[in-house]
């Protein structure tokens, strides 16, 4: 019958063009890796290469001669995991009370809440370096992580992301059974909140690896530096030697795609468990 | 609203949360024992002499091997060097500055820059104190005063290298246009900058896919920068409007601009790299810091380059001083490091490495820079070409802002190659522009 | 109990809850356990996420330049002085120009891509997490490859139109075909991100809604208007918000059209492409380094945004309870 085999079959239409869209996502890290694996004259070809060369090895062996950078990798991985942990808890926990709870003050608090989104934050950077001096964190990897460690980005797309999530009379039934608030979150409504905060996951920590601006700031030392602190350091001079930055820049990616790779089948499952659900 | 109807596939909640609790804890006590850990690292240990020095730099300076030597003079001493793209290194110095903490032992600034930080003498240790003050006559008179504060009693900076200007041509495109090709010829083309763009009409009509010069800003700053006066007067008024060399150099640059002669490329952009590669302009005011650049944009292009001097007399274009802000903990030490990253011949080896001309005129006579050449640049004298440059320039006062002055400019002349705006035009609003710049 | 005791509601039970003690301990939970749940949030929050704007603020009343050490108290002077600059309005134009013309297709195409991705397909894994590749891509390789494609002289796109006789086009120069340039590179970046959030928000939907749809014969397309939209209503509404809140504050990618250097800064020669955050930039982190005057453009932009969030919040909640 019509209706089973347009349920089971996605068009060829909708694949070609996830294909092409994955093309144009996907390009631009293939054009890093062929100039990459070039020399920066490279950039200068008309029409530029396509393919990769023969030179990413020795790029590679320049960027670990010219930073620390399987310190720098290290720093970020335990930047970047320490934060995504922390924002994921700390903004379902959040999340779940603004969503899901009534108390007093719930709207002026999200207000808030949401209208610290609003105000540019690079200002921030010399109050916050300030703070770090009174408490003697500079140069440590405790600056980075600290101030991050709860966004208000995380709380408000988990708030709304619970609110269509978790039905309102799960709730309520647990409620009638005695439940009390936090034994409602674990059993009800964090299994519930496992695709949100799957994503929420992984965008923050890219933000968090992805972050240059403040840890540039408050990181000075090379034993302390993140990935992309280390990583302008070979933006530098009069010139940009395109290829060895690039070189580093892919070599500061791999961690993530590795990441993305391994966690990326369980954040796909749980999608997919949310999907069961239904 | 039949959420539940699906009946089988309940959401069976196995009893995941002990594990994802310990592994929050897990993670939560390795960032405690990290920030521990680094915490404890950053001092050092007691009772050992080893004095740690840091140095920012916005480049390479090609300092690495003279730390080696340094190192094997003073055992005890070691230095560590870091490297920031150039505005945000800048961005952070007056950061650190600003907050009281951050700065490196020493710190390296770039002449746009300099008279900014040179107005906080109280922010850096004078190197005076420091026995700098035997240097004053190895120096070029105003490489040093650039250094001084404005009441002359305390040196911020020591200079590292100056940029003597030069004008780089590709020989191959200057024969096609029927032009002579040899250094001295091309030289004798061009004494004066309106004989630069008669010049530079010849070119762009025999030659079509090409332009005279990379962009107008370039040309701006070179003519600029053989003035008595530039932007700034001695008492860092901004003279943009009622200095008359400014006015000239201005109209000069719009001459050549509607000639046609500009390539209208931004510098440091990617396009500017494509360009020295597609040989898209066949000149361009280059420093000595620029050939290495040069040399490395377009390696097929090796042995086209060659050196001629510059139109209108001699100018500077760049060059650094390297200063102790006064959050360093040992100022002697740095200050003996500087001494020596800076005393004559490692000035000449930076120069040999990374074509940064040293900034010490008796240097100008000796051999290792009167004979040195590079292949890639058709063995033109170089050493030579820049040592009559520097030596030839007259001093100009470069004001505290005069980096952005400059860029003012600069846009302005750039809104005119773009067409967007009438040179006149053009001209009413820099003035405005630069005014906001007090 | 468990959970699974939970979720029949069988309708006895569901009529009238037997009155329950009233313990203590229950009250205590109901009423202040939430705040128990936001405090560890808004503790770290307030200490490093409000002091620095408090501070900013407080800032913005001052001449409070980085370089010097006295910072006079001048009120509202700055506040004057920026609403009086034209500069200012320029970078507001700009801004918001810069924001429909990213916004609006990058989050239709999310959706519509949101709506593919969640069929049942071959690869998943792959495609979905290729969404990301853009935002994982540096910031370096997204410069190159902009101007590579966008160049005056040799870019991609500029030697297309050579081939059909349209000609070349100075994408940097001009206002409107910079801010479409920045707005291509915005949307490549973010669109992803958006499709996967929207595709989280579709894990909500129950299938059988759409298992009936198709056999009642609805086209895709009509089950995404239908049935996908009015049920992640509030994801779209967060997604605008957010896309309006940081698409205000869009800084990267005009800076790297401009080359980084300083035309970066001022968004081109004519300030054709400068948005609000390179204004910032350019009077707080260069130049003089006037932190009390960019404070002050931190905090109107704050109102700006405000407007701006509330002016669109109030046009997606109306379109969407219509449909």
């Amino acid at each position: 019958m019509r209706a089973f085999a347009t349920r089971l079959r996605t068009s060829r239409l909708t694949y070609l063009t996830l294909i092409a869209v994955l093309f144009f996502s996907a390009f631009p890290l293939y054009f890093s890796v062929v100039v990459a694996s070039q020399d920066n004259s490279a950039l200068g070809k008309v029409p530029p290469p396509v393919v990769p060369g023969a030179n990413l090895v020795e790029n590679v062996r320049r960027v670990f001669d010219t930073v620390p950078f399987d310190v720098a990798l290290l720093n970020s991985l335990i930047v970047s995991s320490t934060i995504t942990a922390s924002v994921v808890l700390f903004s379902t926990l959040a999340g779940f009370a603004f969503a899901k709870l009534r108390f007093r003050a719930r709207n002026a608090f999200l207000l808030i809440i949401v209208a610290t989104m609003m105000v540019p934050t690079q200002l921030g950077v010399i109050p916050l370096y300030l703070m770090m001096i009174r408490l003697e964190w500079t140069d440590t990897l405790a600056a980075v992580i600290v101030p991050a460690l709860v966004q208000a980005f995380g709380v408000f797309f988990m708030t709304q992301y619970l609110s269509e999530a978790v039905p309102a009379e799960l709730i309520e039934a647990a409620r009638i059974d005695g439940c009390a608030t936090h034994r409602i979150f674990w059993s009800v409504v964090w299994p519930l909140a496992r695709p949100g905060a799957a994503v929420l996951g992984m965008l923050t920590f890219l933000g968090a690896w992805n972050d240059y601006f403040w840890p540039l700031v408050v990181l000075s030392s090379p034993e302390s530096q993140t990935v992309q602190v280390a990583l302008s350091a070979l933006r530098s001079g009069y010139v940009q030697d395109y290829s060895l930055s690039l070189t580093g820049t892919l070599l500061a990616t791999v961690p993530l795609l590795v990441v993305f790779g391994l966690l990326g089948r369980q954040i796909v499952g749980g999608i997919m468990q949310g999907a069961l659900k239904g | 609203m039949n959420l539940h109807s699906a009946g089988a596939g309940r959401p069976h909640v196995p009893p995941r949360r002990p594990r994802l609790v310990r592994g929050l804890a897990a993670i939560l006590a390795l960032t405690v024992g990290g920030a521990g850990l680094a915490a404890c690292g950053s001092g050092s240990e007691p009772g050992d002499e080893t004095i740690k020095l840091t140095i920012n730099l916005f480049g390479d300076f090609g300092y690495q091997p003279l730390y080696e030597k340094y190192k094997e003079l003073h055992p005890n001493v070691e230095i560590e060097e870091r490297v920031a793209e150039y505005a945000a290194h800048h961005t952070n110095l007056a950061q650190h500055l600003a907050t009281g903490s951050g700065a490196a032992d020493i710190e390296a600034v770039e002449v746009g820059y300099i008279a900014q930080f040179v107005a906080q003498p109280e922010k850096f240790y004078n190197l005076l104190d420091y026995g700098a003050g035997s240097l004053e006559s190895e120096y070029l008179p105003w490489k040093w005063q650039q250094g001084l504060s404005k009441d002359g009693k305390s040196l911020i900076g020591l200079g590292t290298d100056v940029g003597g200007m030069a004008m780089c041509y590709r020989t191959d495109k200057f024969a096609e246009a029927g032009l002579p090709t040899a250094r001295d010829e091309v030289s004798a083309l061009w004494p004066t900058w309106d004989d630069y763009i008669e010049v530079g009409k010849q070119y762009v009509a025999k030659v079509s896919d090409s332009k005279f010069f990379d962009s107008s800003g370039n040309m701006f700053r070179a003519i600029v920068g053989q003035a008595p006066v530039g932007v700034y007067d001695t008492n860092d008024n901004i003279v943009v409007g009622t200095n008359p060399d400014i006015k000239r150099a201005w109209d000069t640059t719009v001459r050549a601009i509607e000639a046609g002669l500009s390539a209208k490329i931004a510098a440091w952009t990617p396009e500017w790299n494509t360009g020295f590669a597609q040989g898209s302009f066949a000149t361009i005011v280059c420093p000595a810091w620029m050939t290495a650049y040069i040399e490395a944009q377009a390696p097929d292009a090796a042995g086209k380059w060659d050196i001629a001097q510059v139109p209108g007399g001699a100018g500077n274009m760049g060059g650094s001083h390297l200063v102790l802000p006064k959050q360093g903990k040992h100022p002697e030490v740095a200050a003996d490091l500087v001494k020596f990253l800076l005393s004559p011949e490692n000035q000449i080896a930076v120069f040999k490495e990374k074509g940064n001309f040293p900034s010490l005129p008796k240097l100008y006579e000796d051999p290792a820079i009167l004979d040195f050449s590079k292949p890639f640049f058709n063995n033109a004298p170089m050493g030579k070409i820049f040592a009559e440059a520097a030596v030839a320039l007259k001093p100009q006062y470069e004001g505290p802002r005069a980096g952005d002055v400059m860029n003012t400019i600069g846009q302005g002349l750039g809104r005119i190659e773009q067409g967007q705006q009438s040179p006149a035009d053009a001209w009413q609003q820099v003035l405005s522009d630069v005014q906001k710049l007090t | 109990m468990t959970a699974t005791q939970t979720e029949v509601p069988t309708p006895v039970r569901r009529q009238r809850p037997s009155p329950r003690p009233r313990s203590l301990l229950y009250r205590l939970d109901l009423h202040a356990s939430p705040y128990l749940y936001i405090a560890p949030f808004f503790v770290l929050f307030a200490t490093f996420g409000l002091f620095p704007l408090a501070y900013t603020a407080w800032v913005s009343l001052h001449d409070w330049a980085l370089l010097k050490d006295e910072h006079p108290f001048i009120g509202l002077a700055n506040y004057r002085e920026l609403l009086a600059d034209d500069y200012f309005w320029n970078a507001l134009g700009n801004t918001i120009s810069i924001l429909i013309l990213s916004t609006v297709p990058q989050l239709l195409l999310a959706l519509g891509l949101a709506h593919l991705l969640n069929s049942r397909l071959r690869g998943q894994t792959f495609f979905r997490l290729g969404m990301l590749l853009p935002n994982v891509t540096s910031v370096v390789a997204v410069a190159v490859i902009f101007s590579q494609l966008f160049g005056r002289d040799f870019g991609l796109i500029n030697w297309i139109l050579g081939q059909l006789g349209v000609g070349r086009i100075d994408w940097q120069a001009g206002t409107a075909t910079s801010h479409i340039a920045i707005s291509v590179m915005i949307m490549w970046r973010w669109t992803g991100y958006n499709a996967l959030i929207y595709l989280a928000a579709m894990q909500s939907v129950p299938r059988d809604l759409y298992e009936s749809a198709t056999i009642d014969g609805a086209s895709s397309l009509r089950q995404l208007t239908q049935i996908t939209i009015p049920m992640i209503r509030p994801t779209i509404i967060f997604t605008v918000l957010i896309s309006t809140i940081y698409g205000l504050q869009i800084f990267a990618e005009p800076q790297l059209f401009g080359g980084g250097g300083p035309s970066g800064i001022t968004g081109g020669t004519d300030r054709q492409f400068q948005t609000l955050a390179l204004y910032l930039y350019e009077h707080g982190f260069r130049g003089g380094f006037e932190f009390g005057y960019a404070s002050a453009v931190a905090w109107v932009m704050f109102v700006v945004i405000v407007i701006a969030a509330a002016v669109n919040f109030l046009l997606i909640r109306r379109i969407r309870s219509s449909s």
